[in-house]
């Protein structure tokens, strides 16, 4: 695609204060770097991400949102991230019914030492967002 | 299950059940009764019955009208355990709401009756107040021709089934008690001397299975046929359908199961500023009035639609007259789907966001 050579994706990102928003500050001070289309949202625990504010996100024009929990068995909250498994799996389905398409939300279990993780999931994200294009919803206005 | 056979005479099966109904108040076994009634000609609407003779003259038991999912009704009178016992007669979709509601905790289960009735279907409040008493020519609600329950769940609460599906002739109905039904509850009954009915319920259940698959099919094409009208590869086919939506929360309101006191999009959260609104107006050029309607309703479906039990009263509740149904009734579909979840079911199921399992929904 000819046009999305010049676009630049802007990413919304949930990150758990406890792991994948450490491990991102573990990517900046390792010096590694990684695009900076993401706005880093800091939230306390990946299950406190209501599916609003991913859809509010997405409506209001960012072209991908990502989710960053610990991994399993690792939830500072016990089990936040297995619960926000579930939450983004309903998301999914709604996203894909309804014509968003599910590849613009993408959640991931990124540790606090895993800075050169959450580096390389940024690339592939914003390598991804660019093939798929600008989110079509910023264009519609009666949505 | 006991099955009895309750009798119905010349006067109809209305004054036979309701004989029933009042004698569970004449006896004491339940303090107060929430049934189906008319108020004034064709107008349906609920009754609290304390009084046996006002149940036995007054309800309506088997009115094809649902102005509201009657669940909403009973978890407002059950909201905190009552000291008395309420008894309330519900169609399927409202039994199967209230075992929602009551795992969501916003109804105390504990001191409550339910007398489920088998449903073939409910007609559009408006169409029904209008044309009564000429009623018969009526055609019900489009989500009632596609139900795919149309007998109340045995295993929702341990309370007693009426059912007339499959006794073709009328002249009987089917009252199945749950084996943990109330004792003194279970003895009033029985005392009333009806016969033991095991073969109608045998006739009963072997009507209802080809009643369901028969709306198991219709239900896949209506699914596969709205689909196809709204889809329009991309998400325009949903905006476009909700763009009529003038933001009055109506569908919410009507939703049985969606029941948080204070909804987010009531909140000062979506009260914009003037300037917070030009600015958004901008980004796009212009903006819809009331705006966020795609994401009011792909947030409800987010939080309701695992419980949806698709009785369709926010379709009914529109005043704009969007198809909601098909579309929440696809979303359920799909969400209830991955989580092997049937709302409704039984209130041992628990609800798919207070439990996960550790292996599971991978890749993510």
């Amino acid at each position: 695609m000819e046009a999305a050579v010049d676009f630049e994706p802007k990413i919304v990102a949930f990150l758990c204060n406890w792991c994948t928003y450490t491990g991102a500050d573990l990517a900046g001070v390792s010096r590694i770097q990684y695009p900076s289309n993401i706005r880093p949202i800091r939230v306390m625990c990946s299950g406190s991400v209501d599916p609003m504010y991913i859809l509010k996100a997405l409506l209001d024009g960012a072209d991908g949102v990502l989710v960053g929990g610990c991994h399993a068995g690792d939830c500072h909250y016990v089990n936040g991230n297995y619960k926000a498994r579930r939450r983004l799996a309903v998301l999914q389905e709604v996203l894909d019914e309804s014509g968003i398409g599910c590849d613009r939300v993408w959640f991931r279990f990124i540790s606090a030492s895993e800075g050169a993780l959450f580096a390389e999931t940024v690339h592939e994200m914003v390598d991804s967002l660019k093939r798929l294009g600008p989110n079509p919803l910023k264009a519609i206005w009666f949505a | 299950m006991n099955n009895l056979v309750i009798p119905v005479g010349e006067e109809g099966r209305t004054r036979a059940l309701n004989e029933v109904l009042g004698k569970l108040l004449e006896l004491g076994v339940v303090d107060a009764m929430m049934v189906p009634t008319m108020v004034t000609p064709g107008v349906i609407t609920y009754l609290l019955a304390r009084d046996p003779e006002f149940a036995r003259s007054k309800a309506e038991p088997f009115a094809p009208v649902m102005p509201v999912n009657g669940a909403s009704f009973v978890a407002k009178v059950v909201s905190k355990k009552p000291k008395g016992k309420v008894c309330a007669l519900l169609k399927p979709c409202e039994v199967r709401a209230l075992t929602e509601l009551v795992k969501l905790k916003q109804a105390e289960a504990d001191n409550l009756l339910v007398i489920g009735i088998d449903c073939l279907g409910t007609v559009a409040r408006g169409e029904y107040e209008k044309a009564y008493p000429d009623v018969d020519r009526l055609s019900v609600r489009e989500a009632c021709k596609v139900c795919l329950n149309p007998d109340p769940p045995d295993t929702a609460f341990a309370g007693i089934n009426i059912g007339y599906i499959g006794l073709d002739d009328g002249r009987c109905l089917l009252a199945s008690l749950s084996p943990d039904l109330d004792d003194r509850i279970r003895g009033v009954i029985e005392e009333l001397g009806f016969e033991k009915g095991d073969g109608l319920a045998d006739q009963r259940q072997a009507a209802l299975a080809v009643l369901k698959e028969e709306r198991g099919n219709s239900y896949e094409e209506f699914l596969r046929k709205t689909h196809a009208e709204q889809d329009d590869g991309g998400v325009c086919g949903i905006a476009k359908l909700l763009a009529a939506c003038v933001g009055c929360r109506n569908c919410r309101v009507a939703c049985p199961v969606c029941y948080c006191r204070e909804c987010i999009f009531d909140g000062d959260v979506f009260e914009y500023e003037t300037r917070q609104l030009l600015e958004r107006a901008e980004k796009k050029g212009g903006l819809k009035i009331p705006g966020e309607t795609l994401l009011y309703h792909l947030t409800r479906m987010n939080h309701m639609s695992l419980s949806c039990v698709a009785c369709g009263m926010c379709e009914e509740a529109c005043p704009v007259d969007i198809r909601l149904f098909p579309l929440f009734a696809r979303i359920a579909r799909r969400t209830q789907g991955i989580m092997e979840y049937t709302p409704g079911r039984s209130p041992e199921d628990p609800l798919p966001f207070t439990t996960f399992r550790e292996d599971e929904l991978e890749p993510r």
